[in-house]
């Protein structure tokens, strides 16, 4: 089979343990704590109050900023009120409504009946996406209907789906795939007709044959709809190289897959994108996996938003005593220290680990491994002694960071998976960019102080 | 800095979890499977080289490692607080370092020179990782300048008949008896001997050697042939050396970078620069290909297998520190070494290139590196 790839990546042992699993349903929880920040951009500001009654699928928390997503009430029931909880893709404090269930599970007005769909134009598309609060499902909670509204001059040709799933363990996305292959399609279907792309792709690795007959059989009759088979290997998914390996475009340095005229959006998405605009349904659930060596009884669950993690846990059967709890895949995915935590649209696994992989960081030895596995041609050795000189008070290494491609790197971790030495890679390009974004933040500050100084300096001149 | 912190574990947060930059998953090299797998590779060659060079072969090479596993041990616990002995990094380069001294040298020069290359070459330039020079070449060039005597190359075999044991009491005395040092020079030795003390051109010894009186190539691939104690057989070397490759720890591009330079360069360059030795050979441009062409395959041969270019292009010049980190790079390096061993070998007063042009190259690391960075994903080619 011809398997379209990219050169770079690495094959981590996979580990989709759950892939023969069908997805369990969760039943619906009686207390849900729904985070208002769970897009990039602005956290949404609350529309609802304590004790004020709520139906599934009504707006509790509306978008604020061009880049914000809504967030909607996972059931009917009472909000108890606002509370502070650990954002688990940042690990800080953030905004939650808290809602009791009242166990009638009932639709707010409107919601969940079936809509014409196939005149509708792109605006109107848009705007349904939008209500319905859909982001990125992938992981990186980018608000969908501002994805789908790409800048003026940049003409979308092709939208990619992806399905390529390539983080290990992680198995959601495959058992969506042979659900709910019509919806994905109808998505992708809706993702053109909003764009004007005329050819639409799914992008699936060869390790997933099952998935890739349910997708071809569905996309089968449809005008520009195809499925394009993978070379399974990490990062196969990472938006970027989709791009290269599929259409053999290269994104330029600071750009997006728009200015190669490309858009990617995960099948998760893109099933949401179909469930808003086709029957009316905001995002309130999504499929994710549940694993890990810790789980007795890994699986996939499909879970309303805003479902206590430790509720997945036990239904997972993950005994007391594991030592890493991360919420996403082993590649990517974020170390929790805590389990107080709350399911949000961008949680696609949650993996118990008994023990947790450890980075000690010696010296470089300098054998090349992260030069040759690296995605984006970057010298993640260099970057990491870089970093190793920035830490140590060379407060320059940080521009002859940028000049080799700090901000080129994509943060997946083949460099620092495949390191003899146990480097900090990643650890130490993500320090660098922290403190990148300081200094900007710092210098910003100080023009802003200026400025407003020398307006004071006029004004008393004038005066 | 980060290397000189104690190992620690990330200290468990609440509910005993414990937190960790991603990736949370690692692949299953260490250095230490490195280190140890390239010393693995050389045993072979280690243990044929008693048969090839007597029980003195065995004690220079034990000496050579112990030397060098207890200064790094020293050092190490001295800077670091920790000993790092267990990475197999000392024990590969006090290998390396036996291989590449004879046989009949006094006992104190494996000593020598594994301290100089551990000590000076590794640990002064900041230990593994940080080291400009490869250390077991440094610890040899140290030793070939300070004890020339020593270091001619060894006759073979050193001992006739009983060279197992015979000769355990003469390696702590001095040069064994009975083996002249200057006539049982290596293959390439002997030809500058012959072509200067019978003032033949260089061409015609060749022509003389290579036909009659050279050690047979066959010889020379399995390792019976005049040399230092691990350089001689090929054929172990390159064995142990495709299973590095095939684990992807030895770049194959050096070597065939390597080798390749200097076949073609063996091949295509004039055997004596204009007017010839003494000023009696032919004038211009006279490689052995015009003038020898029924001997030039055994002539390329010759210099692959000869001198300790097997051993240098597939072990010491592919060590991963003191090499280029890209994939480009590592074939200029192994391109640059091979120019610099066929330049020395034809037209240089050194019999043994191979130390001194991977020493070379190893400077220029820094600027090959430079200069063959990947294009960035998404920047301009």
């Amino acid at each position: 089979m011809n398997r379209a790839t990219y050169p770079g990546g690495v094959h981590p042992p996979e580990n989709k343990w759950t892939a023969e699993s069908e997805i369990e349903t969760i039943p619906v929880s009686p207390r849900f704590v729904v985070p208002l920040s769970q897009s990039l951009g602005a956290p949404s500001r609350p529309v609802v109050s304590e004790g004020e009654t709520v139906r599934k699928g009504q707006m509790i928390g509306r978008p604020d900023g061009f880049i914000s997503a809504a967030v909607h009430a996972p059931t009917s029931g009472t909000v108890a009120g606002l509370e502070r909880i650990i954002d688990s893709a940042t690990g800080r404090q953030t905004d939650a409504v808290a809602i009791e269930s009242d166990g009638l599970d009932a639709w707010a007005e409107g919601l969940g009946e079936p809509r014409e769909w196939q005149n509708l134009d792109a605006d109107a598309i848009r705007e349904a996406v939008a209500a319905a609060g859909v982001v990125g499902m992938g992981g990186a909670t980018f608000p969908t209907h501002v994805k789908l509204n790409p800048p003026k001059g940049k003409d979308v040709d092709t939208i990619l789906i992806n399905g390529a799933e390539c983080e290990p363990y992680l198995t959601c996305d495959y058992r969506v795939m042979l659900d709910r292959a019509q919806d994905i399609v109808t998505g992708l279907r809706l993702c053109m007709m909003a764009t004007g792309a005329e050819r639409g792709c799914i992008c699936i690795e060869d390790n997933k044959p099952a998935a890739i007959a349910c997708l071809q059989e569905a996309a089968g009759a449809r005008d520009g709809c195809s499925v394009r088979v993978f070379e399974t290997k990490y990062p196969q998914g990472a938006e970027k190289q989709l791009i290269l390996a599929c259409l053999g475009r290269e994104v330029p340095t600071g750009g997006l897959p728009a200015d190669v005229g490309a858009l990617v959006q995960n099948v998760q998405t893109a099933r949401a994108i179909a469930d808003a605009v086709t029957r009316n349904v905001p995002l309130i659930e999504r499929v994710l996996t549940v694993s890990g060596d810790a789980a007795g009884a890994p699986g996939n669950f499909r879970v309303r938003i805003g479902t206590p993690i430790a509720v997945l846990l036990e239904k997972a059967e993950v005994q007391d005593g594991f030592e890493e709890l991360i919420l996403g895949g082993p590649m990517m995915g974020k170390d929790q220290f805590t389990t107080d935590l709350y399911v949000t649209k961008g949680t696609s696994g949650v993996l118990a680990m008994r023990r947790a992989a450890i980075y000690d960081g010696g010296p470089c030895i300098r054998c090349g491994a992260c030069v040759r596995y690296c995605p984006s041609q970057v010298n993640p050795s260099r970057l990491s002694i870089l970093g190793e000189s920035f830490l140590d008070g060379n407060l320059d290494a940080i521009d002859a960071a940028i000049d080799a491609g700090l901000m080129d790197c994509i943060l997946c971790g083949a460099c620092a998976y495949v390191c003899p030495s146990r480097r900090r890679i990643v650890h130490l390009i993500e320090m660098m960019r922290g403190e990148r974004r300081k200094a900007l933040q710092r210098r910003r500050e100080k023009q802003e102080a200026r400025k407003a100084e020398l307006k004071r300096e006029v004004e008393k001149v004038g005066d | 800095m980060a290397t000189d912190a104690p190992q620690h574990r990330p200290q468990p947060a609440e509910a005993g979890l414990v937190v960790g930059h991603w990736p949370h998953l690692r692949g299953k090299e260490t250095i230490a499977r490195i280190m140890w797998s390239v010393a693995a590779a050389l045993v072979p060659a280690a243990v044929a080289a008693g048969y090839f060079f007597g029980i003195r072969a065995y004690l220079h090479i034990g000496l050579a490692v112990a030397t060098a596993v207890i200064t790094e041990a020293i050092i190490t616990r001295l800077r670091l607080g920790k000993m790092t002995v267990g990475d197999g990094s000392a024990v590969v380069s006090g290998l390396l370092v036996g291989f590449c001294l004879p046989a009949q040298a006094r006992w104190f020069v494996p000593i020598v020179a594994s301290v100089v290359a551990i000590a000076i070459a590794k640990h002064c330039f900041g230990g593994l990782g940080y080291n400009i020079w490869n250390p077991a070449l440094v610890g040899r060039a140290f030793v070939h300048i300070s004890f020339p005597t020593d270091m001619n190359p060894s006759a073979w075999p050193v001992l006739t008949g009983d060279h197992f044991i015979g000769d355990v009491g003469t390696a702590v005395g001095g040069l064994p008896e009975g083996v002249d040092a200057v006539s049982g020079a290596s293959p390439l030795a002997a030809v500058k001997d012959i072509a200067a003390t019978h003032g033949y051109t260089l061409a015609d010894v060749l022509k003389l050697l290579t036909f009659r009186e050279g050690p047979g190539l066959w010889d020379m691939f399995v390792g019976t042939v005049g040399g230092c104690i691990g350089e001689t057989s090929a054929l172990l070397l390159v064995l142990g050396a495709i299973y590095l490759i095939y684990k992807g720890w030895v770049r194959w591009q050096i070597p065939l970078a390597y080798l390749a330079t200097v076949a073609l360069g063996a091949l295509f360059l004039p055997l004596y620069l204009t007017g010839g030795e003494g000023g009696t050979g032919p004038t211009g441009w006279q490689p052995i290909i015009t003038c020898m062409p029924d001997a030039a395959l055994r002539f390329v041969l010759w210099h692959l297998l000869g001198g300790g270019l097997v051993l240098g292009a597939f072990y010491m010049a592919t060590d991963m520190v003191t090499t280029p980190i890209t994939s480009r790079g590592t074939l200029i390096f192994g391109a640059g070494c091979g120019v610099l061993t066929i330049l020395i070998r034809l037209y240089g007063g050194y019999p043994e290139a191979v130390c001194y042009s991977i020493l070379l190259m190893n400077t220029t690391v820094p600027l090959i590196d430079r200069w063959t960075q990947p294009r960035i994903f998404g920047h301009k080619r």
